[in-house]
């Protein structure tokens, strides 16, 4: 099969436009088309749109015969990533992916910030007018201090261990820190006074 | 209509920043800190389970505990407040329209003197902010500083070397701070100044705003004047930003009301008097007509020509007036046109009542 975009090498991966969980339209493309769709998708500078303007984008360019387009990379074996339209991982931790937080605007987790790094950073020298976005507020003073004990601080360590585990993926380990976690805010419910029950 | 459900968590007396108080209280009616705080062990809320937005507004609820914050706080859970009370809370701006209408696990915490107010499972898991009457950043940064650190050291924050405090949305990313400054600006808008002032404002990245925030109108010729950028600059520099740009819209706006009142005294006498008529007279009151006249007696007690009626009145009013805040009142729902006569109602009597 040729390539949609370029109609002369043999296509090697699958694109899809996807509009609530189902598949408005489909391509299939060369590696090297894909390098520029992807150069397209996630370069920050320019809005998300569906994956169809992309394609239509390259289709142009290939046309102009514009040759500062034309890919640079050496058109490689067909990886895992390759296959999915989404160039940059997902979060770990949340799932989130570059696409999602383009279309939310917000984030799903703290880790976000260090995964999608690369791109936001153009995202936030704009906002807040400041380049390269580097802190310059104060910080928590050092961690949290050991001494206070109590259940936030243990839910929040427990919580963490099991992030930990899930990533290890130590389900055992996982299991019985979501049995702690489940216990301790149990127990922190059942307690008389402020903290009250959840209402329908 | 319907009764509304009994519910005695509100204390009677309003907030302080209501008071009409403060520094440069003829214009700026209160100023506002907000913290944004996420806690590392936790999705942000956009990601968060039912389950683990319970585990955390119960471990906020411990850590709040062992901090002396006021003498007594309430503490409500969205859920368990009946939505018109819901609504009340909002109208006070103790929470957000966000937090109201949103689902899940998720509270607020405030000081009976309705200053401090903690959202927690907003957009993020901690919303932390201190209001004052007047303007007065020094001290409600401060004081909001000292319940964050407090909270700092039981509750470990989501932060990096990089960006700082985390946030789920990347405009607060840094230090997490808005500075918002609550304006009358009732000369600037009559002499349609107004539009002048936010683009200087916007040029020195500042933002200016409708009364209840982001994507609100401006009613009643009130505005917020709040810090655009988060990230790049420390908490004091974005204080002091702020306090550097409001003496330039203070100074304008009373330039414009001495203008106005040297130049065209008869006209706005008029104006003022006719506002403050219909107030004392009507039978029936609309929340816009309200907010527009009572913009206009505000005017009017700052010109000095009206002697008989307070700003911690007006501003009262300003919120008493509010369909939710009537309602409670009243003790049931009301329809419109049910509110705009108890509106009136309140109004009369109010300004009979707050006279000097």
């Amino acid at each position: 099969m040729n390539c949609d975009c370029c109609k002369k090498n043999e296509a090697k991966v699958q694109v899809c436009d996807v509009e609530q969980n189902a598949v408005v339209q489909q391509f299939a493309i060369c590696n090297d088309c894909m390098t520029l769709l992807k150069r397209l998708l996630f370069d920050p500078a320019t809005p998300l749109g569906p994956t169809s303007e992309a394609v239509k984008q390259v289709q142009e360019m290939l046309s102009s015969k514009d040759k500062s387009l034309t890919p640079v990379e050496a058109p490689g074996k067909l990886t895992v990533a390759d296959k999915q339209p989404e160039a940059v991982p997902a979060c770990p931790s949340c799932g989130m992916t570059l696409a999602e937080f383009k279309q939310r605007g917000r984030f799903g987790c703290a880790r976000d910030y260090e995964i999608f790094s690369a791109h936001i950073d153009p995202l936030l020298e704009r906002i807040h007018d400041v380049t390269p976005p580097q802190h310059r507020g104060r910080l928590p003073q050092g961690e949290a201090d050991e001494s206070v004990t109590g259940k936030a601080r243990e839910l929040a360590a427990l919580r963490n261990q099991l992030d930990d585990a899930v990533l290890a993926e130590d389900y055992e380990r996982a299991a019985q820190l979501r049995d702690r976690i489940a216990a301790l805010s149990s127990d922190a419910r059942s307690k008389p006074g402020k903290a009250r029950k959840e209402g329908p | 209509m319907k009764a509304l459900p009994p519910f005695n968590h509100f204390p009677r007396p309003l907030g302080e920043w209501l008071k009409g108080q403060g520094p440069e209280s003829d214009i700026v009616v209160s100023t506002r800190v907000r913290l944004a705080r996420n806690i590392k062990a936790w999705p942000f809320t956009l990601r968060s389970s039912p389950q683990q937005r319970e585990e955390l507004l119960l471990a906020v609820f411990e850590a709040l505990k062992s901090i002396h914050l006021e003498k007594s706080v309430v503490q409500l859970r969205i859920n368990e407040v009946p939505e018109v009370y819901r609504d009340v809370l909002v109208e006070r701006h103790l929470i957000s329209r966000e937090l109201a209408s949103s689902e899940g696990p998720r509270a607020v915490v405030f000081g009976r003197g309705e200053m401090l107010s903690i959202m927690v499972n907003e957009e993020d898991h901690l919303r932390l902010q201190w209001i004052k009457s007047g303007l007065d950043v020094d001290r409600a940064f401060r004081a909001l500083a000292k319940v964050d650190q407090a909270l700092e050291r039981r509750l470990p924050y989501a932060v990096s070397p990089k960006y700082g405090y985390l946030t789920a949305c990347p405009t607060n990313v840094g230090t997490g701070i808005r500075v918002s400054v609550m304006v009358h600006l009732p000369a600037l808008t009559l002499k349609e100044h107004v539009q002048k002032v936010f683009k200087a404002a916007e040029k020195m990245n500042h933002a200016i705003r409708g009364l209840y925030g982001e994507g609100t109108r401006a009613f009643g010729d009130f505005y917020q004047v709040s810090n655009q950028a988060t990230l790049g600059r420390s908490e004091e520099e974005i204080v002091e930003s702020v306090k550097a740009i409001l003496p330039k819209i203070l100074e304008y706006e009373r330039r414009m009301r001495g203008q106005i009142f040297s130049d065209e005294r008869p006209m706005v006498e008029d104006r003022v008097f006719r506002a403050l008529a219909t107030l004392k007279n009507a039978r029936m009151l609309n929340v816009q007509e309200m907010m527009s006249h009572l913009s206009l007696v505000r005017l009017g007690i700052s010109l000095g020509i009206i002697n008989d009626v307070t700003l911690a009145t007006v501003n009262e009013i300003f919120i008493l007036g509010q369909p939710s805040h009537l309602q409670r009142e009243e003790g049931r729902e009301m329809t419109p046109a049910e509110r705009d006569a108890k509106r009136a109602e309140l109004v009369r009597t109010r300004l009979i009542a707050g006279r000097n």
